[in-house]
């Protein structure tokens, strides 16, 4: 019985790299175009935001904590 | 804290106005705004893990530099220079700056998500768990237990732990983004949902292993298969642990920093997709001039002069976003760390594909060139990022101010000169060692034919390395007091403000606010119009289903046709299995850690062939659970060093290195003349072997009578030479039967035989 690797030895798949590499160029050519389609700017320029957005609402604010009876080491 | 101000002139720089929040009318529709507060005290917890890791890891690495500059700082047989070194980059790695990126991406991801981590639990899990696989791997390592692969050294029941582990907080961190109350996923998540799927799948497929005891365990890959994995694994745990989770930092704090949103979202995301792309095809760079195939070898060099160009992007999109904030660069020490980091950064993404380039490589691999390398990309983008990321936090976190930004500059300066220093001086060692080992006189014969003449050379910048890093390790000390000093000004209770902010629907609606566009009427319009990515990153099971795949085709599609295609490693008939005692006598060679300073694998290089013997073929180590062919030579390739010497040579020379070699820098192993070797357990050993493939034919019912047969026959010949008596059942003799073995199959002229 042969093997797997029998199999795949005999198999003459070497023309398959060639295509992998079709496909992702492909799909990498395609992202490429996408994304420097002239559309999506204010979408763009909302998500460069969001870092800076969540922080107007989550920040502690500082405390001075000079005083040393607001410490607590 | 208010929204900064761009100054960019640029039409698309435009000052970005937020949507507006809309609050609920009483007695009207509105949306509903959920109450939540983020989980801060993982974050401290994470961050202080950082810092006391980080400590301990550079300190090991000061010791290790200092035990290649003089041998006597190798103490015992638990500290030695083989021992230690894996301990120095497995804390370094997975301890110090696998922490680091716990810390901020906890902190980022429950504010760029707006909600709460998923479970409290999990986190507390995934810390304290984490915490204990760094405390066993501190404590294996000296002891010997070793996988003898690099950065994956760690055995079996510890790599079980760590994929527990890691399972949770990727259940804990994709829950948290099923929960999350921002609709869309800024690209710093993406790069951590990145590095989750890919490390989880690296680990996974680089340890599977047969265990062979509660502490030892055998690949179940074999010589060319197993540097390949190896290597696919080596090269990726540092892109997706040290790059692509510091790259999400990155553009997470970065723009926090500088007050500014990064300079191109558009970059950053041709930047991630690239990454991920391309990174993954790069292992066999490492592997050049080997036994491995030379297609694959060329595919990884490719892919990785490929990657330059966006690990530049990167770089340039970090940069940029200080545009209009350099002259904060002056004042603030963290924006300082930062502007280092990211240049150690782009640094080292140019020197790598340097190196990946095959002349290049001929001349920088086994020396310290790549130490340089990869020091300059950990002391510089790791460390840099991280210490401005907690020079960052610590306020935020101790909800105090720093204690003292004065120290946080002279941290930012020592640690520069520290890493100016390491890395000139180790850049020096690598291209001076690299150049000596090829170099032939006159007369066409080796110029300096005494492997010893090479490191001598060295010492004076061995020694200038030690001086950098200490000088790093002290700004760590500085650091620490920074740490210290702030923690305990905290003030008495922590505030947790309540966050609100609107659930998601469950179904997505496009609003003006986010930018939707008039729905395009052809296929091709929809496409451009990037309907197809916007609807990845509102599904991020599918978009990580689409990284994983993205990973795993094209791991497959350069490693399965060495695994399956015979013609990929020709087989060699006179090559045979290790004998029990052999295997017995490797073992002890793994758990010393021999492969960290010897390689065993002749490139086809004149230099090498004339210094070493006959160049490696894949055939001679198909019965090899682990390859052991090494990445660096601080001694000589052993490859073909069975016969070369008497039995007693190596019995004098594991003694005392020194008494053989005067100026030799090799750690001396007295304790294997006097440590019992396990003769009961070699049978077990034997057993997995044969069920990885191995023929082992009559040892697998009687491997401990052959291996006392072959000890006894070896102990003999020693005390024949004029050895010590009574060696016959301590390590040493194991080991010598092992190093006697080496390159033997291969020595007479053999026809390999192929089948295309």
């Amino acid at each position: 019985m042969k093997s797997l690797t029998d199999v795949v030895s005999g198999a003459g798949l070497s023309g398959y790299a060639e295509i992998a590499l079709v496909i992702f160029l492909i799909a990498f050519i395609g992202i490429v175009i996408s994304l420097f389609a002239p559309s999506k700017r204010q979408t763009y320029e909302r998500m460069r935001h969001l870092p800076i957005d969540a922080e107007s609402a989550d920040l502690p604010p500082y405390r001075d904590t000079d005083d040393p009876s607001l410490r607590r080491g | 804290m208010t929204l900064p101000e761009p100054t960019s002139t640029r039409p698309e720089h435009a000052r970005y106005e937020p949507p507006p929040v809309t609050q609920p009318k009483a007695g009207g529709p509105g949306p509903l705004l959920d109450s939540f507060s983020y989980d801060d005290d993982i974050v401290r917890k994470f961050l202080i893990a950082t810092f006391v890791w980080g400590l301990v890891g550079m300190l090991v690495g000061l010791v290790v530099a200092l035990q290649l500059a003089n041998p006597a700082f190798n103490i015992g047989p638990w500290f030695s220079f083989g021992r230690l070194r894996p301990l120095h980059t497995n804390a370094v790695i997975f301890a110090f700056a696998g922490n680091a990126f716990f810390t901020g991406a906890y902190y980022s991801t429950q504010r760029l998500l707006k909600a709460r981590m998923f479970s409290d639990r999990l986190s507390r899990f995934h810390f304290w768990g984490w915490q204990a696989i760094i405390v066993a791997a501190a404590i294996t390592l000296p002891l010997g237990f070793t996988q003898a692969k690099e950065y994956a050294e760690l055995e079996w029941p510890i790599d079980i732990a760590i994929a527990v582990v890691w399972v949770a907080f990727a259940v804990n961190f994709f829950g948290t983004i099923a929960r999350r109350r921002e609709r869309h996923l800024y690209v710093a998540i993406w790069f951590y949902i990145a590095s989750i799927i890919t490390v989880a799948i690296l680990h996974i497929f680089n340890n599977l292993s047969i265990p062979a005891g509660a502490f030892k365990s055998y690949s179940i890959y074999a010589g060319v298969q197993d540097a390949f994995m190896q290597w696919w694994y080596g090269h990726n745990a540092v892109a997706f642990f040290l790059t692509t989770p510091f790259l999400g930092l990155m553009y997470y704090f970065l723009p926090k920093a500088a007050e500014r949103p990064v300079f191109s979202y558009k970059l950053s995301i041709l930047h991630f997709w690239t990454i991920v792309f391309m990174y993954i095809w790069a292992g066999p760079h490492h592997l050049h001039y080997t036994a491995l195939p030379e297609w694959a070898s060329t595919l990884g060099m490719l892919f990785s002069v490929m990657l330059w160009m966006p690990s530049w992007g990167g770089m340039v999109n970090g940069l940029l976003t200080l545009r209009g904030a350099w002259h904060k660069v002056v004042e603030e020490p963290v924006l300082k760390f930062f502007v280092v980091a990211v240049t150690a950064y782009g640094m080292a993404t140019f020197e790598g594909p340097m190196l990946s380039i095959k002349s290049v490589n001929g001349l920088a691999h086994y020396t310290d060139w790549i130490i340089a390398h990869v020091h300059t990309g950990a002391l510089g983008w790791n460390g840099f990022l991280t210490f401005g990321m907690i020079y960052w936090l610590l306020p935020r976190l101790f909800q105090t101010q720093l204690y003292s930004k004065k120290l946080a500059e002279m941290h930012f300066w020592v640690a520069s000169f520290g890493i100016l220093l390491y890395v000139v001086a180790i850049y020096s060692a690598g291209v001076t060692q690299g150049l000596m080992w090829r170099a032939f006189d006159e007369t066409g014969r080796l110029a300096y034919p005494d492997f010893v003449e090479t490191v001598m050379k060295l010492m004076p910048m061995y020694w200038m390395r030690a001086v950098g890093g200490s000088l790093y390790l002290v700004g760590m000390v500085l650091f620490g007091y920074n740490i210290l000093m702030t923690w305990r000004r905290r003030p008495a209770t922590y505030d947790e403000p309540v966050i609100q902010a609107p659930r998601l629907a469950p179904e997505y609606v496009a609003t003006a606010d986010h930018g939707a566009p008039v729905p395009a009427s052809s296929a091709w319009g929809r496409f451009v119009a990037m309907d197809w990515h916007r609807a990845w990153e509102r599904l991020p099971v599918t978009f990580s289903v689409l990284t994983a795949v993205a990973v795993i085709v094209a791991s497959l599609f350069e490693i399965l046709p060495t695994f399956l295609i015979r013609s990929n490693v020709p087989t060699i008939a006179s090559v045979k299995p290790y004998t029990p005692l052999e295997l017995a006598g490797r073992d002890v060679y793994i758990a010393e850690g021999c492969f960290n300073c010897h390689s065993q694998m002749i490139r086809p290089f004149r230099h090498e062939t004339e210094r070493y013997g006959e160049y490696s073929k894949p055939g001679e180590f198909v019965y090899d659970h682990p390859f052991l062919w090494g990445s660096r030579r601080i001694g000589p390739d052993l490859a073909r060093e069975g016969g070369k010497y008497p039995n007693l040579w190596h019995v004098r020379h594991m003694e005392d290195p020194r008494a053989i070699t005067q100026k030799s820098i090799m750690p001396a192993y007295p304790s294997l003349m006097n440590t019992p070797l396990d003769f009961a357990g070699i049978q077990r050993r034997v057993d997995v072997m044969a069920m990885l493939g191995v023929p082992y034919g009559d040892a697998v019912n009687r491997a401990p009578q052959m291996a006392h047969a072959q000890a006894d026959s070896i102990a003999r010949a020693i005390e024949g030479e004029g050895g010590p008596k009574g060696l016959q059942d301590k390590q040493i003799v194991a080991l010598v039967a092992y190093l006697q073995r080496l390159g033997r199959d291969v020595k007479a002229p053999q026809v390999a035989r192929s089948t295309p």
